[in-house]
């Protein structure tokens, strides 16, 4: 009996996963390889436009550069929260996360408000007078990326606060007593001990700017074609669901690349952590 | 989906538990079409014919693509009539959503502008309602009215104009104004057209998808001009009092919203009877009045003011131009992977 439980306990859920999840990724998978052209037919079709390639590629681009700015203006941001006084840490940590409270796409419309041919940006540039002629910031690339960045920060530092703050201080104040300087101890001591935080949180940013849908369809719109919007375009308005799930599958191989790349990169910056 | 279902299983037990009631039953005609002032359709077009007619009316609302891609994936459905914009018109006919329609069941036909007899074919529904596709923009925004296509290439316009989406209900229009500019036939040298396309490409803010976009993106001040269907132009002109319809030499192209018979619906007679009732002057008459929809019938004699906000009179349907929209569905594909290497990057 009590071997039996675990499993009867366990098994409700793993149905639930099973028909609702892996079941319908199965079939999204596999129409994308039963094609009367061939089983990579509809991968050939995908690549053979340029626009899909540019498209891709723009997508990636985004992702990545994205990433990059979580992790540069995260990894400050948590260092001196995991460094500020126990009774600061939880509102800071608020303050951090604050714009994941409201919904993705107020946070989007505020970035239209600020970012908008009479939006604050371009008045206070014209009122300083150092542009006579608003710029165009929105729909473009920067604005998707600003947009995002600003979205998946947050993600960034909650997981390195964790990580920052269970470093051990007696390990820093060893290296800089051996003779470390800051920047040497930062990078040789306190970097691969985060290692594990940053993997994370980049994993997170980079999967959910590569997947998001509503801050490009805002900031960027409809020429700044991104995988997700191209999907959700073959599906509900050319109705080719055999061409959106070629390109769900595609977005999936890309992400598990990405992140067995990055696990691989954190291994070999600090062996014990991965 | 789930809700027709449970509407109609509703519908049925009504229908099954208040027998005596229903001394005409004849069961349920589901109708798809847009979710836009539903409110007054069920008042002044529904109820009126669920009564007449001992029917149940059921309403699959969405945009047309939705409705047109819930209706494919089965093959139909439970859907009796459905109402789409040309352009999703022509993409259902071709492939082959549609019943044949029987035109002597439908007299009001002969009572509607001819533009509106047969947009697709005779096989196929009429157009209940006639719109324009042209251009609307900020008047205070330039000292030369806007009277041509071509004006849209007008480098003063550059970064404060945009244009809807190829995939959109009159998106591939832009391409015949363009094939215009270059003096070339669209559909003879597509790659004429493109190029004159690809010299406005540089000016553009962004494409739109949805008319709501465009009444923020002139609301905001991002654009001051763009090739619109004219249902959007009060709302537009509430967000920015100077925006005017542009007039224009080549004509506005005609928007036609047609009704069509599902072929695999089962209440045929009714479906008929109900555009027939559609084409009604009295009902259009109303349509009009009430804000919902531009006439097509004849008959219908608006005062001035109502007239003034709707594509009508023959004089205005005359200088409308009627685009190809078999020749334009034949030329979809080749014409969006062109709209993608000049537009959309």
């Amino acid at each position: 009996m009590s071997r039996v439980l675990p499993w009867l306990l366990v098994m409700p859920a793993t149905l639930v996963i099973l028909i609702l999840l892996v079941l319908p990724l199965l079939d999204t998978v596999s129409v994308t390889f039963i094609q009367q052209e061939g089983v990579f037919a509809g991968y050939q079709e995908f690549f053979d436009r340029r626009f899909n390639r540019v498209v891709l590629w723009r997508t990636v681009r985004i992702a990545l550069i994205v990433t990059a700015i979580a992790v540069a203006i995260g990894f400050p941001t948590a260092y001196f929260i995991a460094r500020a006084p126990r009774s600061w840490r939880g509102i800071l940590i608020v303050a951090s996360v604050f714009p994941l409270l409201t919904s993705t796409v107020v946070r989007s419309f505020a970035w239209i408000v600020i970012l908008g041919r009479n939006g604050m940006i371009n008045e206070t540039l014209m009122w300083l007078g150092l542009t006579g002629e608003p710029l165009s910031m929105l729909y473009t690339e920067g604005a998707i990326i600003v947009g995002l960045a600003y979205l998946f920060s947050p993600l960034m530092i909650l997981s390195l606060v964790g990580v920052l703050e269970n470093i051990d201080k007696s390990v820093v104040e060893a290296s800089i007593s051996l003779g470390a300087s800051p920047t040497k101890t930062f990078w040789r001591v306190i970097l691969p001990l985060a290692m594990p935080g940053v993997i994370v949180g980049a994993v997170l940013v980079f999967t959910g700017s590569f997947t998001s849908y509503t801050t490009p369809v805002l900031l960027g719109g409809q020429r700044n074609t991104v995988l997700s919007t191209l999907m959700f375009r073959q599906a509900m308005v050319e109705f080719d669901w055999v061409a959106a799930s070629t390109i769900a599958v595609i977005m999936m191989v890309v992400t598990i690349t990405v992140v067995l790349t990055m696990s691989r990169v954190a291994r070999r910056l600090n062996p014990a952590a991965a | 989906m789930m809700r027709i279902s449970m509407v109609s299983v509703a519908a049925l037990a009504v229908a099954c538990l208040s027998g005596s009631a229903w001394a005409q039953d004849n069961g349920t005609l589901v109708i798809s079409t847009w979710g836009f002032n539903g409110d007054l359709l069920e008042e002044h077009l529904y109820a009126p014919f669920e009564e007449e007619h001992g029917v149940e009316i059921v309403i699959d609302s969405g945009n047309n693509a939705d409705r047109l891609s819930r209706a494919r994936i089965r093959d139909g459905g439970d859907i009796d009539l459905i109402y789409l914009a040309d352009a999703f018109t022509q993409q259902a006919i071709d492939d082959g959503l549609f019943a044949a329609i029987d035109r002597s069941q439908i007299p009001n036909i002969e009572q509607i502008y001819p533009i509106a007899q047969a947009p697709h074919g005779e096989e196929y529904g009429p157009a209940y309602t006639v719109g324009r596709y042209g251009i609307i923009y900020d008047s205070a925004a330039t000292d030369t009215p806007v009277t041509s296509w071509g004006d849209l290439w007008r480098d003063e316009f550059a970064g404060q104009i945009t244009i809807p989406g190829i995939n959109t209900t009159a998106g591939q229009l832009i391409v015949i104004a363009a094939a215009d500019q270059a003096g070339v036939d669209a559909f003879e040298d597509p790659d004429a057209a493109f190029a004159s396309l690809a010299e406005l490409a540089p000016n553009l803010l962004t494409t739109y998808g949805r008319s709501s976009e465009l009444v923020n993106l002139f609301a905001q001040g991002e654009v001051v001009i763009a090739p619109a269907q004219d249902f959007a132009f009060g709302r537009i002109q509430d967000a920015v009092p100077t925006a005017v319809w542009a007039e224009l030499d080549e004509g506005a192209f005609a928007n036609l919203n047609a009704i069509n018979v599902l072929a695999s619906s089962d209440q045929l007679e009714l479906a008929h009877a109900f555009i027939n009732w559609h084409l009604d002057a009295d009902v259009q008459q109303t349509m009009a009045e009430v804000g919902v929809d531009a006439p097509v019938n004849v008959n219908v004699q608006l005062d001035p003011e109502t007239a003034a906000r709707w594509t009508y009179g023959q004089a205005v349907i005359d200088s409308l131009r009627t685009p190809d929209y078999a020749q334009l569905n034949a030329v979809r594909d080749d014409w969006t992977d062109r709209w993608n290497d000049v537009i959309a990057q």
